[in-house]
């Protein structure tokens, strides 16, 4: 029984893999051989009886609310023109320095990051603002869009995040305390690329040229008009840490004003309106297709036993935690180069998570070592996102830049892909950089 | 036919979106309440997640009509045009088999939670309800990926079977 079980197991799998490989949408490549497997392994009744539930079980899923919401908080913050005043304001900040407006436009990025939970979104948000802008101030094309592709890793490494809700509920971890994980790394990797533009304009000038300090009242208004993504930021998240409401009413508050301030600025046409609902239904569904489809799979994939014996076979190995730790975050730099960070997450967590809880790592505890696991995918995820061959933020820039060969923009991520790794290592070696913060907020 | 289905799948995802941002309008209110009377809107957990629910199901269509769902494009980027028509009418199919499987099944969840008369914890909402909400944006979705596998499918010049 049990061989006959992991056989159907690995064919199943093997099945997803080729399906996906023929291009067929990820939800239904993992629904129809998760639902075969199953099939196969009980009958078919048992199969009718567990579909009969299993989509209202997902969908009503309270955490998992936060997503739509949170989308609806991205869309209205780019629709109302809240990224406008941001790019504006941190120009004013940095943008006298030689590679200024590439730092502004990083930092508006992270700042953008901070009511936006989706990396693809903040990189189409911030470059249809930064990128005119650049061009215009003669910056070379190279550094423009590796810049703006970069920068919209922050929106998934600064909460909220929706790889980190997603990552939250499969390992049922408290996403609050997640999003505080995720806080100090998002920094780090915002002030990093700063030095990255920094360096890389310090050995090639021609990259970017200098440009005009903004000066007195200008400067001011220029850093005014950023009170309202700044409120609602303090608002929504303050509320969570302080205990007054939960992720997801964290998310309703700040979708909620997010369109009022969008309303009073008058900012938020009922076209802008009309293409956030959109905007907003595309990615719920695509986001919830693929659950709908790994639920099927995992629910096969537990029959099978599978991730008890790789979790078995893993803590055998004779070698260190932290190697087996580093040889799985390679594995996601290998999957993100041809499969976007949801159905990676999906698919692999339920399986890898178990045996990396199983190790011993710098002797952490169950839940530290979970949070920190979870900040390490996600950086890996955000590598995956840029990296050659096919880096999804990369495509969004590209598509908007088009006087920018693709070629160009991959040398110009190198330099902020060295920062990456850099950062990967040292959060691999020092946890503390995720779950210092976690301690503060929670004692 | 087509055109008709689509711009249903157009309000449906209005509708959907807009669902999803009055039930957050109500969580906002519940907070608010919360916060300054200690009185919430009762069952305001019961109602997001039905709100929620409902959203979801009514957004389905149109990312199916937009054909926004995920999909690894890397190892066919040089296969001939009518190659990736045909698996696209594939995939297609797959995703109409599963929404249809699914809209069928929670219709049939629907009836049997109907008939054990299951209600919510605090405002005692008949939990069918749920059930019966996610049917219709599962059935339009089946729909228009049926439409689309047909359509992608009469595309492919015949007679070259490969």
């Amino acid at each position: 029984m049990t061989g006959s079980a992991s056989t159907i197991g690995v064919v199943m799998f093997i099945g997803m893999m080729v399906l996906m490989a023929l291009r067929m949408p990820i939800a239904a490549a993992m629904f129809i051989p998760g639902a075969a497997g199953y099939w196969l392994m009980t009958d078919t009744g048992t199969l009718l009886n567990l579909l009969k539930g299993n989509a209202v079980a997902r969908l009503t899923v309270y955490e998992l609310s936060v997503i739509p919401l949170f989308l609806l908080m991205g869309q209205f913050a780019s629709q109302g023109g809240l990224s406008r005043d941001l790019f504006r304001a941190a120009t004013a900040l940095v943008g006298h320095v030689r590679g200024g407006l590439a730092m502004a436009s990083l930092l508006s990025a992270g700042a953008f990051g901070a009511v936006c939970g989706s990396s693809v979104a903040t990189s189409a948000t911030i470059t249809q603002v930064a990128y005119p802008h650049m061009r215009g101030q003669g910056y070379s094309g190279r550094l423009s869009t590796a810049t703006l592709a970069a920068g919209g890793t922050l929106g998934i490494l600064i909460p909220p995040s929706v790889p980190l809700v997603v990552y939250a509920i499969l390992t049922e971890q408290n996403i609050a305390k997640l999003f505080a994980a995720a806080m100090v790394p998002g920094i780090l990797a915002m002030l990093g690329y700063m030095v990255v533009v920094w360096l890389s304009v310090y050995f090639k000038p021609a990259l970017a040229p200098a440009t005009t300090a903004t000066t007195g009242r200008a400067k001011w208004q220029a850093l005014g008009s950023v009170w309202p993504i700044a409120f609602i930021f303090v608002v929504v998240f303050g509320g969570i840490y302080g205990g007054l409401f939960s992720p997801t009413e964290g998310a309703a508050v700040g979708a909620a004003l997010t369109l009022l301030v969008g309303l009073l600025k008058r900012e938020l046409s009922p076209q802008g309106m009309r293409s956030a609902l959109l905007g907003t239904a595309e990615t719920t569904a695509m986001v919830f297709m693929i659950f709908l489809g790994a639920d099927m799979m995992n629910a096969t994939l537990a029959l099978t036993e599978m991730p008890k014996l790789v979790a078995q076979w893993v803590t055998h190995l004779p070698i260190p935690g932290i190697a087996v730790v580093l040889a799985v975050l390679l594995l996601y730099v290998l999957l993100g180069c041809v499969m976007d960070e949801l159905s990676m997450l999906l698919l692999t967590i339920p399986v890898i998570f178990p045996a990396i809880m199983a190790l011993d790592l710098w002797g952490l505890k169950y839940e530290a070592k979970a949070l920190w696991f979870g900040i390490l995918v996600l950086m890996t995820v955000g590598i995956g996102m840029i990296a050659p061959p096919i880096g999804l933020n990369v495509y969004v820039v590209n598509s908007m830049a088009k006087d920018v060969p693709m070629a160009e923009t991959y040398k110009g991520v190198m330099p902020f892909l060295a920062w990456d790794a850099l950062r990967l290592l040292a959060l691999l070696c020092f946890p503390v950089l995720a779950l210092g913060l976690v301690k503060l907020l929670f004692p | 036919m087509s055109g008709a289905l689509r711009r249903l799948s157009l309000w449906f995802g209005l509708l959907g979106a807009g669902v999803a941002l009055l039930t957050g309008f109500m969580t906002f209110v519940s907070v608010m309440l919360r916060a300054l009377f200690q009185w919430p809107i009762p069952g305001d957990v019961e109602l997001t997640q039905m709100g929620i629910a409902l959203a979801i199901s009514l957004c389905l269509p149109w990312c199916q009509s937009e054909r926004a769902h995920i999909l690894v494009d890397f190892f066919t980027q040089r296969s001939r045009e009518s190659t990736v028509r045909r698996l696209d009418a594939i995939g297609s199919l797959a995703l109409a088999l599963m929404y249809a499987l699914l809209a069928w099944r929670t219709s049939a969840g629907a009836l049997a939670v109907r008939e054990a008369g299951e209600t919510t914890m605090i405002i005692s909402l008949p939990v069918w309800w749920v059930y019966a909400a996610l049917a219709p944006g599962l059935a339009l979705s089946a729909l228009l990926a049926g439409m689309q596998a047909l359509q992608l499918g009469r595309q492919a010049p015949a007679g070259d079977a490969a």
